[in-house]
């Protein structure tokens, strides 16, 4: 732990409001992302954690505030089935997408990148589905090859958007162990939208708390405290301890 | 005539379908992808208003500009003569069609609504301008019969320059437009302004209708926008192959419309819609085949 309060800081939020249409959603977000964190952003439906996610990831500029982060190492792995299944993309060519911002000059994919894909799809273990449609992988193999991608954008932050969405217990636990170990090697700082918080809890117990238009950073296990659990996912109780 | 001198009288024709074969599957995959495939149906129908336009306007054109020292008379004995002033007109109306388009979205249409709504103003807009002009009237009507007439070399050389430089941007570009399409976030994320890859494609489809409109004619062009991407996705597995497989089904499809049209003297644009509709139903059915296939 003093470890990590000494590791660098990747991002910080300070006063921070987000929302659309000039209307806040989410006002005063002051957060700290530490290389080698890995926080859940959780929260009841509606309550904002996208609104979060896409603010901390400079997608939603911020209202009021300011967010501050070295944009060219930020990493995203979106929702997988927000992804068109018309596209003809073998895995190789998803995962080069994550180079995208570091093309040639007529616009191809460098050799560097190209290596650097093979090694992402080792290193997510698909070495063997390079070649095979993307939209034909099963749900966590498809989660492994998006964050194959988000490694070759070489990220010190990296944000998740449900990662364990739709995926059966296994592929689940699989694909937080993944990130759980880039955490490790990396010392990448992430951020994920999670509703599977019993999956979560053997990873981490760092969490965003999105209620009632706030922000809180505190602990999964505080979720135990049934009028803490009732605070942050019905709004109730808003005054106990 | 024989198929000898046929070939030779429509060189220009030939090779200029072959062009549009060659460059129109590349743009219709990114719009298939985009699921903006209907835009190939409105874009050509705006540029067909256009040039009826353009027509409509050449008396006055030729009284304030001039046209060479040509007379209007000669002008419209000559189809070559005006080409230039056809092609900014067609040129214009594609853009209006995409304002159009752009218009309906803002009203939060969706896209076959959109495609629906627009193609019955530029149906209509090109019907009531052709009848301002009856050598507009007739050249119009063989453009959307498909009557592939009055190529010559200085039309050839427009339809080559524009589709070179649509080529080039669709290349230089194509691995940006797709993350741009597939997956916006993403791209956002990377440092990429969706707004300028956008513009970017609009920008070759744009010189692509608008010359393609004007010289082989909206249903050679819409046809060959639509038809091939949708076969290739059939057989594709990947990104590239699904590009190739496009641009040969085009050229494949533009060379078979090209032979049955002077075997048989047929106009060129059913001729050539036909045989893309044919060659991507059995891309379809050999994929199904091969699929099937233990």
């Amino acid at each position: 732990m003093v470890e990590l309060q000494q590791a660098p800081v990747l991002l910080r939020a300070r006063s921070a409001s987000f929302g659309y249409a000039g209307r806040a959603l989410l006002s005063g977000v002051d957060v700290e992302l530490r290389a080698g964190e890995l926080f859940a952003v959780v929260g009841p439906n509606g309550s904002g954690k996208t609104t979060l996610l896409r603010g901390l990831l400079g997608l939603l500029p911020p209202l009021a505030g300011a967010v501050e982060c070295d944009r060219r190492r930020v990493g995203y792995v979106p929702q997988r089935e927000a992804l068109d299944p018309l596209y003809p993309l073998t895995t190789g060519e998803l995962v080069e997408q994550g180079a995208i911002a570091r093309l040639g000059r007529f616009g191809h994919v460098r050799r560097r990148d190209r290596r650097g894909a093979v090694l992402a799809l080792e290193r997510v273990g698909l070495a063997d589905r390079a070649s095979s449609p993307f939209a034909a992988l099963s749900g966590g193999q498809r989660q492994r090859a998006l964050i194959a991608r988000a490694l070759l954008m070489d990220p010190l932050v990296l944000f998740m958007d449900e990662p364990t969405s739709g995926a059966d217990p296994v592929a689940a636990s699989a694909v937080l162990e993944l990130v759980t170990s880039l955490v490790r090697e990396r010392g990448l700082a992430v951020v994920l939208v999670a509703h599977h918080l019993a999956a979560l809890r053997p990873h981490t117990d760092r969490a965003l708390f999105v209620h009632c238009g706030r922000v809180e950073r505190g602990a999964l296990s505080e979720l135990d405290d049934p009028h803490r659990a009732l605070h942050i996912f019905r709004g109730e109780g808003a005054h106990s301890p | 005539m024989s198929f000898a001198e046929a070939f030779q009288f429509f060189l220009w024709a030939m090779l200029a379908t072959l062009v549009v074969g060659g460059v129109a599957p590349l743009l219709g995959g990114h719009l298939l992808l985009r699921r903006t495939g209907l835009y190939g149906l409105v874009l050509p129908q705006f540029a067909s208003a256009g040039v009826a336009l353009g027509y409509a306007v050449l008396p006055w054109w030729i009284a304030v500009f001039g046209l060479g020292g040509r007379t209007l008379d000669e002008a419209l004995a000559d189809p070559h003569a005006a080409s230039n002033v056809l092609l900014g007109f067609a040129a214009l109306a594609t853009a209006v069609g995409l304002a159009v388009q752009a218009a309906f979205a803002r009203a939060r249409a969706t896209e076959s609504a959109r495609a629906v709504g627009a193609f019955a103003v530029a149906g209509a807009a090109t019907l009531l301008l052709s009848q301002l002009s009856p050598m507009g009237a007739e050249y119009v009507d063989s453009l959307l019969r498909g009557e592939v007439l009055a190529v010559g070399v200085h039309e050839f050389e427009v339809l080559a320059a524009g589709g070179l430089v649509a080529v080039l941007l669709l290349l230089r570009f194509q691995n940006a437009l797709l993350l741009c399409g597939f997956d916006p976030d993403t791209a956002r994320v990377q440092g990429l302004s969706l707004v300028r890859h956008e513009w970017v494609l609009l920008g070759a489809l744009g010189l692509v209708v608008a010359t393609g409109t004007l010289i082989v004619g909206p249903m050679v062009l819409f046809s060959l926008l639509v038809l091939p991407p949708l076969g290739a996705r059939s057989l594709s597995r990947s990104q590239r192959g699904f590009f190739r497989w496009s641009v040969a089904l085009g050229l494949a499809s533009a060379v078979a419309g090209l032979v049955v049209s002077l075997r048989l003297d047929q106009p060129l644009g059913p001729a050539v819609a036909l045989a893309a509709a044919a060659l991507s139903t059995a891309a379809w059915a050999l994929s199904r085949r091969q699929r099937a296939l233990p």
